[in-house]
């Protein structure tokens, strides 16, 4: 299918309204990015979802995206929260994927000596990997409660500090979660996998703040040039994977995607005002609970492993959250369209909310900066740390990136790395990585992702966020 | 394309994977789809099952049945920790599917776990049948 694009600026180019489209493609990206966006069926993708009931503006993709399943990666679309529908492919089987930068007081050059045991101790006791098992013992009650209270029991169960609670999207606690929508299937699946990292493209990275861009929000974020920072990216794991294959199960029986008139069964959902969109959201917000909670003991695990390794106290380590996002989530948010303030559910997969300055849904803290969007590169390149912008509210319902983005299949990742050692070619570049799944560095490697630097660039040109700094990595542990 | 000297072959996706898988059956095509994933999932010793597990399934067409097929494999595995060694497909209709799935309990020591798959997705799932076999086409997000 040859999809047009028309040039609205260097970063927007439109999918105009074709066929069964509801409303036209709104594509953040520029020349040297859509070389390889138009290699796969992404912008399919984009039009495909722009068929959906109730879609509002736009069918979106950030300059990260690249083919998913049902929604692009990177896709973004607004419904009307009276007459539109939600959709559990459009947030994905991995709810509250997501991502939190920590920082320190310590300076990554002291660490030189030490960087590569200090990867070992973190894949020594950080539960990583294909079947991990964390060490957190949920009983049935326990876990309805993190379902429902998500990061806040994290830190009441000791794991982490009340602070922390500002530092997260919506305070680590999604509302409206209600665990007796969740399946017994999905309860067995997340029982003992709280505390547990995941395999793929998740991982624990440690990291040095390398370049500065706006030395007045770097300050107000804690982030100083050569600091040693930790970035954790993870998200819900089988808990939240089966509660999404749950409800496409059962929209599927009662909304059947023909009835609908969907073109990719993936896209199955439900009329957001109708009982069973209701219960998937409650649903969604339990795994997000999950996956906050998660993310929460995570952090402080690694902070006490660190800490351990390096024998010094908290105090001497300084570790700080900055701040903690989700990239797959619909949520539920005030935003103007015609110059009325409308309620929207807003649906990110694999994208980043990216509130400007002023917004008062942002914690204290960073109301005078914008809130703190943390994009992650691939193991081998640098990560970023950007501020949402108000341009964002105007243009992508307050939407950014979420990371780098495939180019490559896996097969092909694998393929291309034959007779190659990722893991010496890494650290080669000074990068330590230690990986439990045979493939996952190899699907994983650098190759197999787009320059991240044209990703940001698009989206800070395009003014959805403004780089704040960047990030190198020094070392890595993967699933 | 990779290939699989049994029954599969792997399709190219960016993010996720997919494989297209034959049999000469229906019934066959769903046994064969299967072990495909279970070989993409976990390398586990040819051991004697030591449980069976009942399956019955209902879908609203062929391709809804095969993706909640393999949902169940997928669920046997990750949520009850027992890899299947082998199913038998006793019927199957448009709508309407019993199986049996032989299991083995999970043994961290002796299977490896080689990819997480998260689901099975119904993107680009489609069954058909050719003039010698049966095909069919399945994405998973791992």
């Amino acid at each position: 299918m040859d999809i047009q694009l028309k040039k609205l600026d260097n970063c927007r180019w439109l999918i105009p309204k074709t066929g069964r489209m509801r409303v036209p493609g709104l594509i953040f990206s520029n020349e040297y990015l859509l070389k390889d966006i138009r290699n796969d069926q992404s912008l399919v993708q984009v039009c495909n979802v722009a068929t959906m009931p109730g879609i509002v503006r736009y069918s979106m993709a950030m300059p990260d995206m690249h083919w998913g399943y049902g929604f692009p990666i990177g896709g973004v679309a607004a419904f009307d929260a009276d007459d539109g529908v939600i959709s559990p492919g459009g947030v994905g089987y991995d709810i509250n994927c997501g991502c939190r930068l920590m920082t320190t007081m310590l300076h990554a050059t002291d660490l030189r000596d030490v960087m590569q045991s200090l990867v070992s101790e973190l894949f020594k006791n950080i539960p990583t990997g294909l079947g991990s098992r964390g060490s957190v013992r949920l009983s049935k009650k326990d876990q309805d409660r993190v379902a429902v209270e998500g990061a806040a029991w994290a830190v009441k169960n000791g794991y982490g500090e009340p602070g922390d609670l500002d530092r997260i999207e919506d305070r680590g606690t999604m509302q409206g979660a209600d665990p007796s929508v969740v399946s017994e299937r999905a309860r067995k699946r997340g029982i003992d996998q709280l505390g547990t990292l995941g395999s793929g493209n998740h991982f624990l990275e440690l990291q040095v703040v390398d370049t500065i861009y706006d030395r007045q929000k770097a300050h107000a974020f804690g982030l100083f040039e050569g600091q040693f920072t930790v970035f954790i990216h993870s998200g819900s794991r089988g808990y939240g994977h089966q509660i999404c294959d749950d409800f496409l199960k059962e929209m599927g029986n009662t909304f059947p995607a023909d009835s609908m008139q969907l073109p990719d069964r993936q896209l199955i959902c439900a009329p957001l005002s109708s009982d069973l969109g209701r219960r998937y959201f409650s649903g969604m917000a339990c795994a997000a609970n999950y996956a906050w909670a998660n993310r929460q003991i995570l952090m402080h695990w690694t902070g006490e492993v660190l800490q351990r390794a390096l024998g010094i106290t908290p105090r001497e380590f300084g570790m700080h959250l900055l701040y903690d996002v989700c990239h797959n989530i619909a949520k539920l948010e005030q935003h103007t369209v015609d110059g009325r303030s409308k309620t929207l559910c807003i649906h990110r997969k694999g994208a980043t909310r990216a509130f400007p300055p002023g917004h008062p849904q942002l914690p204290e803290v960073y109301r005078a900066t914008g809130q703190p969007v943390l994009i992650p590169g691939d193991m081998g390149t640098h990560s970023y740390v950007l501020a949402g912008a108000e341009t964002a509210m105007q243009h992508s319902f307050g939407s950014t990136c979420h990371g780098a983005g495939r180019v490559l299949s896996r097969s092909k990742a694998v393929k291309l790395s034959k007779g190659r050692s990722i893991h010496r070619e890494l650290e080669d570049k000074g990068i330590f990585v230690q990986s439990r799944g045979k493939k996952t560095l190899k699907e994983e490697m650098p190759d197999a992702y787009k320059d991240v630097s044209q990703v940001v660039g698009v989206v800070h040109e395009a003014g959805l966020a403004t780089k704040v700094a960047r990030l190198r990595p020094l070392g890595v542990i993967k699933g | 394309m990779g290939s699989d000297e049994r029954h599969f072959t792997i399709i190219e996706h960016t993010a996720d994977l997919g494989f297209r898988v034959r049999g000469e059956t229906l019934k066959r095509l769903f046994e064969n789809a299967a072990e495909a994933m279970i070989q993409t999932m976990i390398q586990a010793p040819n051991l004697q099952s030591a449980e069976t597990v009942p399956i019955l399934l209902h879908g609203a067409d062929p391709e809804d049945l095969l993706v909640r097929w393999l949902g169940e494999v997928l669920y046997w595995f990750e949520g009850a920790k027992q890899v299947t060694v082998r199913t038998h497909v006793l019927s199957i209709s448009s709508g309407n599917l019993e199986a049996t799935l032989h299991t083995i309990p999970y043994d961290p020591a002796q299977h490896e776990i080689l990819c997480e798959i998260k689901a099975v997705t119904y993107h680009q799932v489609k069954i058909v049948q050719k003039a010698d076999a049966w095909e069919a086409t399945v994405i998973f997000d791992v």
